[in-house]
């Protein structure tokens, strides 16, 4: 697990199997201010979340041991406040009445654009205000099929 | 009672071509040597003559090489065949699809003296069979498509990703450059006050630019997006192993290809949760329909991924998958076993049948095993299986070396 500074700013812990999409989320987020924690492993991301509170809590969903959506499940559990985001890269495999029923705010698909990505996180941690409530919800790429909208 | 029975059964010989008149099956009737010497209205209208064309012309006219082999076989050894799968050659050269079931027909004394054919026009049945075959390719490429696209779009994410911000290190970086720029300018005209002040605005801008962590930075995201870029080429040679040798014709098949390069297409959509042992013998070509076989594969793959699926369910569990290939003088032989849930008993007799499943909804067509089954038969080979409810199940598959399949 790497923590980036800086060590303010609203705390974002984000989880994928995949080392590179961390690091890539590193890069893209390094000047926005945010307090990113990142994990490789799901059992690891679990033990940092009933250690300490977080403003936002992103996972990709295809991982060994446990899929996004049941681990959201159990962030819901552990901190039921939390705003919870969803990274995929194949939207067909989720359906959205679970992404509701787990109260995922939004889905991330992969390859994702740089400028939505970044909109969706500040939206989420409610930095930013929502446009239209339905329309909140993808930061992927701009194509319509691969929108989902949440709300 | 006796003497009643004999003369309802002369009455019945008697009236036997009115039978035969009435019947809704075409029905030939020929003498030993294969002339024809009845027929009735369902099978005129099938061979497209009339009753005088067809009286006493030989059959084998109207019949295939391997249909002709049949009635040969009737009439010489009294052999009896059921539904046998054939062509019939019209009058206009056209081939129809049928099936056909002969029989000796034989007088008081136990003597053969002609045979009877029952036959059935399956141009229907063929084209629903067409159907059904691609339907389930659909299906299966919906799933291909699935597992690729996933796999794809991981590296494609960082590597997307990453070019952005290589975009932003570089602009960063220019901006840096201009400052070393202006620094040359103003060493070169030997200012020392413009030179101290240019030299403190570009330290500026290079802290500000972050540029030795945009250097190092600059580097990694360079490897990791070549390390993804070579991960998708990967992806696409596997594509290309599988979809190889897809001219859809006969020809001899690498069954350790096909299975190996079909468990490659698969692999990423079980990987999280099975383990994959193969164990490949070293096994002759078989004649066949390479794309086929490699169908009859990814459905069997995909069926054990989905019963190892549904049996961990929410635990961290795994499943194994094995593969084996081996070979005897008679032909080659697959296994395809998996720890999965595993087919109950009741259902075990049912899972080739067309649109019988156990999945749930959304989850299958009910087609894979049936198009499997006759992909398989098509190849005059085997499947069976054999299955332990919490165990899990086990198919096999026999490819013979001499082919016996159609050779349309």
């Amino acid at each position: 697990m790497t923590i980036e500074l800086p060590r303010s700013g609203p705390a974002i812990l984000v989880v994928d199997d995949e080392p590179r999409i961390l690091s890539a989320l590193q890069r893209s987020l390094r000047r926005e201010g945010y307090q990113l924690f990142t994990s490789e492993s799901v059992q690891e991301a679990l033990v940092l979340l009933s250690s300490r509170s977080f403003d936002l809590v992103v996972s990709d969903h295809k991982m060994p041991g446990m899929s996004g959506i049941q681990f959201l499940e159990e962030v819901a559990r552990l901190q039921p406040d939390v705003p919870r985001l969803l990274i995929t890269g194949w939207t067909e495999e989720i359906p959205m009445e679970e992404l509701r029923r787990v109260g995922a705010c939004a889905l991330i698909t992969k390859p994702w654009d740089d400028a939505r990505l970044k909109a969706t996180l500040r939206r989420a941690l409610g930095m930013e205000p929502v446009e239209t409530p339905t329309e909140w919800s993808s930061a992927g790429s701009s194509s319509s099929s691969q929108e989902s909208r949440l709300r | 009672m006796e003497q009643r029975s004999i003369g309802l059964r002369q009455d019945l010989l008697r009236n036997d071509d009115s039978i035969i008149q009435n019947l809704n099956t075409a029905v030939l009737v020929v003498d030993l040597d294969g002339r024809i010497m009845s027929t009735n209205p369902p099978a005129e209208q099938i061979l497209g003559e009339s009753p005088a064309q067809l009286l006493g012309e030989p059959v084998a006219r109207w019949l295939a090489s391997s249909g002709e082999a049949l009635v040969r076989s009737t009439l010489e050894r009294g052999e009896r065949f059921r539904a046998v799968e054939s062509f019939l050659t019209l009058g206009d050269g056209a081939r129809l699809p049928i099936g056909i079931s002969w029989a000796p027909l034989m007088d008081a004394d136990g003597q053969r003296y002609g045979a009877v054919a029952t036959f059935q026009d399956l141009t229907g049945i063929k084209q629903l069979q067409n159907q059904v075959l691609q339907t389930e390719k659909l299906a299966s490429i919906g799933q291909l498509a699935a597992g690729v696209a996933h796999e794809v779009n991981n590296p494609m994410g960082f590597i997307h990703a990453n070019l952005f911000q290589m975009a932003e290190y570089v602009s960063d970086l220019r901006r840096v450059w201009e400052g070393v720029e202006a620094l040359r300018k103003a060493a070169a005209q030997v200012d020392s006050e413009e030179l101290r002040s240019v030299g403190a605005q570009l330290t500026a801008l290079a802290e500000e630019a972050d540029v030795d962590f945009v250097l190092s930075d600059l580097g990694k995201a360079i490897r990791e997006s070549q390390e993804g870029s070579e991960r998708i080429r990967h992806i696409v040679q596997d594509l290309r192993d599988f979809s190889h040798q897809d001219s859809g014709q006969r020809g001899m098949a690498d069954v350790n290809q096909c299975v190996d390069s079909t468990a490659s297409i698969v692999w990423p959509m079980m990987k999280h949760l099975v383990v994959l042992e193969k164990e490949y013998g070293e096994i002759p070509l078989v004649p066949g329909y390479a794309m086929q076989l490699k169908q009859v594969f990814m459905n069997l793959l995909v069926n054990a991924y989905q019963a190892i699926e549904e049996r961990v369910g929410d635990t961290a569990e795994t499943g194994t998958v094995r593969l084996t290939t081996r070979s005897d003088e008679t032909g080659v032989f697959v296994t395809v076993e998996d720890t999965g849930t595993g087919i109950p008993e009741d259902r075990v007799s049912r899972i080739f049948d067309p649109f019988f499943t156990t999945k749930s909804v959304g989850n299958g067509t009910g087609l894979g095993l049936s198009t499997c089954y006759s992909i398989v038969q098509r190849h005059g080979g085997r499947i069976d299986v054999e299955s332990t409810v919490g165990e899990g199940s086990t198919f096999q598959l026999w490819l013979p070396l001499e082919g016996s399949g159609d050779d349309d």
